[in-house]
């Protein structure tokens, strides 16, 4: 047995006493149990899209911290796969599992090939225009959506119904007394997914593919020598986490049963990500979840905060617009933590905790 | 003994993790030509880079005529006098030959006319190409463009990486020729790979290994010592 | 002589492309429609040379830039206003006047905004130079904290945009509109073009900075201080996007903080076209451009920002490097 086969056994032995990994199992039980723990929707609301968001953003943080190249357009995929399930329930009107289903394929199959050829035609050139060049088909894509009136309803966007189960007014009966729901049986359907989906990108990372994408990261030159067509190996990285992005754009609006340019499409978006991946920690994947979990959390809280701050000081419009610009100490937030914790809140506490190991 | 122009003690470069340059130490002194000699990888243009404070070294001292330049940025360095031809010789070339003097040229002073009347006269060639797009120059031509825009300033020092690589036989020997002349004007530093070359140019030699300094003497020992050769050079016969 | 021949070609196609909507447009119309075509492609110049300056110098890939125009859109707003309530210039008869108080709104844009992009550069993204990652994040969140300030300082809301009286309307040339504002535009933008070009031709500052874009490196080596050169392209980049944004807000009559991020987009595409680094390309991307939006709103007003995207797309297949790929 050679030593990286050893390594591993080791590995696999380790796996399941770890406390990182009992860390996770108690993750995932929160998320199980956040319906019984919290009865009012608003909380469950913040935390079906702290999952939403964490996946998006893992799915974000396989382009940007595995592979080091920049997309400023991950959002359009989200975007696609918003488009084609509110698109088919709404539009077409054809509420049904089957098209629901189809419309999940179809937003995957599109957002493959997308990101293939923008891939391709752009990280052959050089990997900055890639930034670019995405930043400009979301551009393209957000406006696109707010004109093709007849198809996308425009800015008002598109509202609709769901199929069986997942409709708002179905209800399963009562389960350790809370009832289920066409909104519960969303979460879980949605957690269910998003768990498949993280798995998929852990697992992702860890094949060799993923590995030579971690090569080509750290250099490129090496790996182009060693005979790897770099490029290409970014284009399925970026392919694969597009994909991921394109379900979880329809995940996103099965549960808010509502899409629009605003809300799916648009570059606030793309800075929530941004935010998301650099608070938690690029390249770490589980750093998405805390970013997400920050992001939201705050933002959940910041209107409460702005009713306080309105209250101590009345009459100080400068204040109170000081107070409601959230995203502006957002901004220099994200520029503390790019200077300061590079690795984001997972990165930097992997960074302690090896370094008190090794003590 | 001559007080050197350039004494290097024991410095050490990173590059990243890299440790590069592990322990160099080497004296210039004037009116010679000064060969840093050794295998690919050894060190060499580490050393200028790290003379020129493109790679700032970590450990050690730096001496420009006793007054240190070690932590000094390269742009100040390159005003202390020093003129830096790199590897891949830095020709600007959308920019015409003119406009790469142009660049060069700190400070127009008196002499300015001078030093360029003496460029003309050792490479003639440029002052044909004048107005040329030094892209448009051969490889040669580029390489005597890189050589001579640093001295339109009064300098001390040339540090000249690789003069020969990538040029045909009959060019390096102009080359040679070009330099022989520039000897009179600056103290030069040359790393080479070519061994006629250096041979032809060098007064004192320094070899390098692993990043260190491990043997230093005249030319013309090397020339004769067989052993060295064979051993740090891997030339025999 | 056969070199000259291809090197002509694509421009011979280009004039033919731009000439082909003749077909389907009338001539008075055409002639219309290009001048405001011209109007945009020059104002756009002016936001992405700046870019793609900073680009081909610095290397940042600096997506404040959008920021950086709205806030001279806004200051151009303002002491426009304020120099309007003390001398009414901008409301006089005379187009001399006017023409004198437009002037000095972008010059105190251009030289306020010039200062923040100094500051910018300064202080957030000297540290990260380098860096390509960190960089596009860095200027990501100046992005954001400089259109937060504009909302903060001078409200969330659109604003209408003063227009000098003698700006506005059209004048009549042999049955021809000629709408005065693109006209006066496009003369403003061919002007600095010009200096521009001339600073960068002649000068031995732009000589530096041309050769600085080719090989940062051997210009400190050179006894440069590249730094104060960052520093100065960057503020120079940011006073032509202020001056782009104060026109632009013009042109368009209104102002809103999120401006920038809608220009930024057509900066980069047309930044691209062009080649990175290079004026002259700037200024053809930004003409290809703005043409070409112009002509397809007219025919097939859904399609306008497609075209934009499919001139990104074919000039990027076939030529990577951009139109003008050497520089200048």
């Amino acid at each position: 047995m050679n030593p990286v086969q050893l390594f591993h056994l080791e590995e696999r032995k380790n796996r399941f006493r770890s406390p990182s990994f009992f860390f996770r199992i108690l993750l995932l039980a929160f998320f199980v149990f956040t319906p019984f723990m919290f009865r009012s929707f608003e909380v469950l609301d913040v935390i079906l899209k702290i999952i939403i968001f964490s996946v998006l953003v893992a799915s974000y943080d396989v382009i940007l911290g595995y592979t080091g190249i920049v997309s400023l357009g991950h959002v359009l995929y989200f975007g696609i796969g918003s488009y084609f399930v509110g698109i088919f329930m709404g539009k077409l009107g054809l509420t049904s599992y089957g098209h629901l289903a189809l419309a999940f394929l179809i937003a995957i199959l599109i957002s493959g090939v997308l990101s293939v050829l923008i891939g391709l035609f752009s990280l052959r050139i050089r990997a900055i225009f890639f930034a670019m060049v995405t930043l400009a088909f979301m551009e393209f894509t957000f406006i696109l959506s707010s004109q093709l009136r007849s198809i996308t309803g425009g800015d008002d966007g598109i509202s609709f119904k769901l199929p069986g189960i997942l409709a708002i007014d179905f209800s399963y009966g009562k389960f350790l007394g809370i009832e289920f729901t066409g909104r519960l049986i969303s979460y879980y359907l949605i957690l269910l997914l998003s768990l498949i989906l993280f798995l998929l990108m852990l697992r992702f990372v860890h094949s060799p593919v993923g590995r030579v994408l971690q090569s080509i990261r750290d250099n490129e030159q090496r790996s182009t020598a060693l005979g790897y067509r770099t490029y290409l190996f970014q284009v399925i990285a970026s392919s694969f986490a597009s994909c991921v992005a394109a379900v979880m754009g329809g995940c996103f609006v099965i549960w808010v049963r509502y899409v629009s340019p605003d809300s799916s499409l648009s570059v606030s978006i793309m800075l929530d990500v941004l935010l998301m991946v650099i608070v938690g920690g690029m390249g770490t994947l589980y750093g998405s979840i805390f970013g997400a979990a920050f992001l939201m959390v705050t933002r959940a809280f910041l209107p409460k905060l702005q009713v306080i701050i309105a209250s101590l000081l009345p009459g100080i419009p400068l204040a109170i617009r000081l107070s409601e610009r959230w995203l502006f100490y957002f901004g220099l937030l994200f520029i503390v933590i790019v200077y300061f914790f590079p690795k984001g809140i997972v990165g930097t506490a992997q960074e302690i905790f090896a370094r008190r190991k090794s003590n | 003994m001559v007080e050197p122009i350039l004494k290097v003690e024991e410095i050490h470069t990173f590059i990243g993790k890299h440790h590069i340059l592990q322990g160099v130490s080497f004296a210039v002194h004037p009116g010679k030509v000064t060969v840093l000699l050794g295998r690919n990888g050894a060190g060499k243009s580490t050393t200028l880079r790290s003379i020129m404070g493109l790679l700032p070294p970590s450990q050690g001292t730096i001496n420009l005529k006793n007054r240190p330049i070690k932590g000094l940025k390269p742009y100040e360095i390159s005003r202390l006098g020093i003129g830096f031809v790199p590897e891949d010789r830095g020709i600007y070339n959308l920019l015409t030959v003119e406009e790469n003097f142009r660049v060069a040229m700190l400070q127009e002073d008196g002499k300015t006319r001078e030093r360029m009347e003496t460029i003309f006269d050792i490479f003639p060639d440029l002052k044909k190409f004048w107005k040329a797009k030094a892209g448009n120059l051969s490889g040669g031509q580029k390489q005597m463009l890189a050589i001579a825009r640093p001295l339109v300033n009064q300098n001390e020092l040339l540090l000249i990486d690789e003069p020969s690589k990538g040029l045909a036989p009959i060019i390096i020997d102009h080359i040679i020729d070009s330099i022989h002349m520039l000897k009179e004007y600056t103290v030069i530093i040359l790393v080479e790979q070519n061994f006629y070359m250096a041979s032809s140019l060098g007064n004192d030699f320094y070899l390098f290994d692993d990043g260190k300094t491990v043997h230093q003497g005249q030319m013309e020992e090397l020339i004769q010592n067989e052993e060295l050769k064979k051993k740090y050079l891997g030339i025999s016969g | 002589m056969n070199l000259k021949w291809k090197r002509w070609f694509p421009m011979l196609i280009v004039f033919a492309i731009f000439l082909s909507p003749l077909l389907g447009i009338n001539p008075k119309t055409y002639i219309t429609i290009t001048i405001s075509g011209l109007a945009m492609g020059m104002l756009l110049f002016l936001v992405s040379s700046g870019f793609s300056l900073i680009f081909g110098f610095l290397s940042v890939l600096n997506l404040a830039h959008g920021a950086l125009f709205a806030w001279g859109a806004y200051i151009g707003f303002t002491s426009f206003n304020l120099i309007n309530q003390w001398t009414g210039w901008g409301g006089s008869n005379s187009i001399f006047l006017n023409f004198i108080i437009f002037l000095l709104a972008l010059i105190i844009s251009g030289l306020l905004v010039a200062l923040l992009g100094i500051i910018t550069e300064r202080s957030v993204i000297r540290p990260v130079y380098g860096s390509h990652l960190f960089q596009i994040f860095i200027t990501v969140g100046a992005m954001i904290v400089m259109e937060e300030l504009i909302r903060i300082i001078w409200g969330p809301n659109d604003e209408v945009m003063p227009v000098p009286i003698k700006f506005m309307g059209s004048w009549d040339v042999f049955d021809v509109v000629v709408s005065k504002y693109p006209l006066i535009a496009i003369v403003i933008g061919f002007i600095l073009y010009l200096v521009i070009f001339m600073i960068l031709r002649k000068t031995k500052i732009g000589t530096i900075v041309r050769a600085g874009v080719e090989n940062p490196e051997m210009v400190q080596v050179m006894g440069h201080n590249i730094y104060r050169y960052f520093t100065g392209v960057f503020a120079a980049g940011s006073a032509l996007a202020a001056i782009g944004g104060g026109m632009w807000a013009t042109f368009v009559k209104s102002i809103h903080p999120a401006m920038g991020g809608e220009v930024i987009v057509f900066a980069l595409i047309v930044a691209i076209i062009g080649g990175l680094g290079s004026i002259t390309g700037s200024v053809v991307g930004a003409l290809l451009v703005g043409l070409s939006y112009n002509y397809v709103a007219y025919l097939i007003p859904k399609a306008a920002l497609g075209i934009t995207m499919l001139l990104l797309v074919i000039i990027l297949s076939i030529r990577p490097t951009g139109l003008f790929p050497e520089g200048t």
